[in-house]
């Protein structure tokens, strides 16, 4: 056994079991009612690893069932996770009432706009691979990050130009998610232009970028919430005359 | 292969983009420590004066076409000033006023959660503010009237006293406003 393999192992295997903790952290904190898509998410995810982790040791080993499920996987998991984006932008959103009409057109004009984007990006550069089910995988995947990278993106912009301030848990997913979407942005690029499945590079840094957003998730999941803004330190001492000059200013209006 | 390189490129760039955004996320410790310190005074009459359709007809009907033109910019540059400025103690204000929503007197909790929802308005009005600004520092014969940024600040003025009323002994913003 090389430490490659070893390494590629544990990259499969501990990002779920800490994906486990996470699950039982969001039950015994009663998180799950606030973001129940991520709640699934993970939860699909440790079914996924657990499926295909027997798969790879049973006879068929990784041939073309694995591939087969790990796609439907794969597709399931990204439909999930557009529900956790969907999730994140309502969650956000519901916290600044002035915000909820302009955050629901932002999140609907994005979509379309990244999905022409993406669409463009798949029919200017189908994939190189002689099978049809790993180009149409790969094809989609290369999709759905553009839209996720970009809508994750998006909504980072929008929180900072207007100053607002996130739950911590909610940055820790919007965070973790992002970079994930990135760096699959890329890797899928990268595997549709090899047209191979299973590239050993391209897997290793997949999952190591995986086994961090999930620390992300845990870091921010389990750590108690944080006040999201800082209150004044100090106990009120009212000085009467500037209130009064304040309110002698407004009477003359 | 181009394409590849190219996506290649673009998922870099917004995973750095992604690790700024968050890395900023809030404003600095040392503005939310000491906001007076951040918050610029801003004269709203001026701000009025310069966006004020009756004066831009005045410049327009007293000055040969080209010196207005040269003299609306300078005018639209000034009001740029304004409408950032604005935005950037609405921003401040926004923040601080954010744990007043959270607190157990209803009073207090109302006043900012109204102050919230204004400093974000105003937040959206600087944003349209600034984009019909700048089309009129390019067009300079066009009409451009952000005048509810102005509104939106005074009215934004008043629920900072009443918020610091109830709440904030912070002497300077009162002050500055």
């Amino acid at each position: 056994m090389t430490v490659s393999y070893l390494l590629g192992y544990y990259l499969w295997v501990g990002p779920h079991v800490l994906l486990g903790a996470i699950l039982f952290a969001m039950i015994r904190r009663k998180v799950y009612p606030q973001f129940p898509m991520f709640f699934l998410y993970t939860a699909f995810e440790i079914l996924q690893f657990a499926v295909l982790f027997t798969i790879s040791r049973s006879h068929v080993h990784f041939g073309e069932s694995y591939v087969r499920v790990y796609s439907v996987g794969l597709a399931v998991s990204t439909a999930i996770r557009f529900a956790v984006i969907h999730e994140l932008f309502r969650h956000f959103f519901r916290s600044y009432p002035a915000l909820d009409l302009p955050g629901r057109y932002l999140f609907r004009g994005l979509t379309v706009v990244l999905l022409l984007v993406a669409t463009g990006v798949a029919v200017s550069a189908p994939g190189n691979s002689a099978s049809f089910l790993l180009n149409i995988t790969y094809a989609l995947d290369r999709t759905a990050s553009v839209m996720q990278c970009g809508l994750l993106i998006s909504l980072f912009i929008f929180s900072r130009y207007f100053a607002l301030s996130w739950r911590s848990n909610a940055f820790g997913i919007a965070l973790g998610l992002g970079i994930f979407a990135s760096v699959e942005l890329a890797t899928s690029a990268i595997w549709l232009h090899l047209g191979a499945f299973g590239n050993r590079a391209v897997n290793l840094l997949t999952m190591a970028t995986y086994h961090c957003c999930v620390l992300i998730w845990m870091f921010y999941l389990m750590r108690p919430e944080r006040e999201a803004q800082q209150a004044p330190k100090t106990l009120p001492k009212y000085d009467l005359d500037i209130w009064n000059q304040e309110l002698q200013r407004l009477l003359q209006r | 292969m181009t394409t590849t390189i190219i996506i290649v490129v673009i998922a870099s760039l917004a995973l750095l983009c992604l690790l700024w955004l968050a890395k900023g996320r809030t404003l600095s410790a040392s503005v939310l420590d000491n906001p007076t310190a951040h918050i610029r005074a801003l004269d709203v009459e001026a701000f009025r004066n310069l966006v004020d359709p009756d004066e831009e007809e005045f410049l327009r009907s007293q000055l040969p076409p080209a010196a207005f033109r040269r003299i609306q910019r300078e005018r639209l540059r000034a009001a740029v000033e304004y409408v950032s400025c604005a935005a950037q103690n609405a921003a401040i204000l926004l923040r601080l006023a954010d744990a007043g929503r959270r607190s157990t007197d209803p009073a207090t909790a109302e006043a900012a959660e109204k102050l919230v929802d204004n400093a974000i308005r105003l937040r959206l009005y600087a944003f349209h503010a600034m984009a019909r600004l700048y089309l009129g520092m390019i067009l300079p014969g066009a009409r451009i009237y952000p005048v509810r940024v102005a509104e939106s600040y005074e009215q934004m003025t008043r629920q900072v006293v009443l918020l610091g009323c109830l709440q904030y002994p912070t002497r300077g913003i009162a002050a500055a406003l």
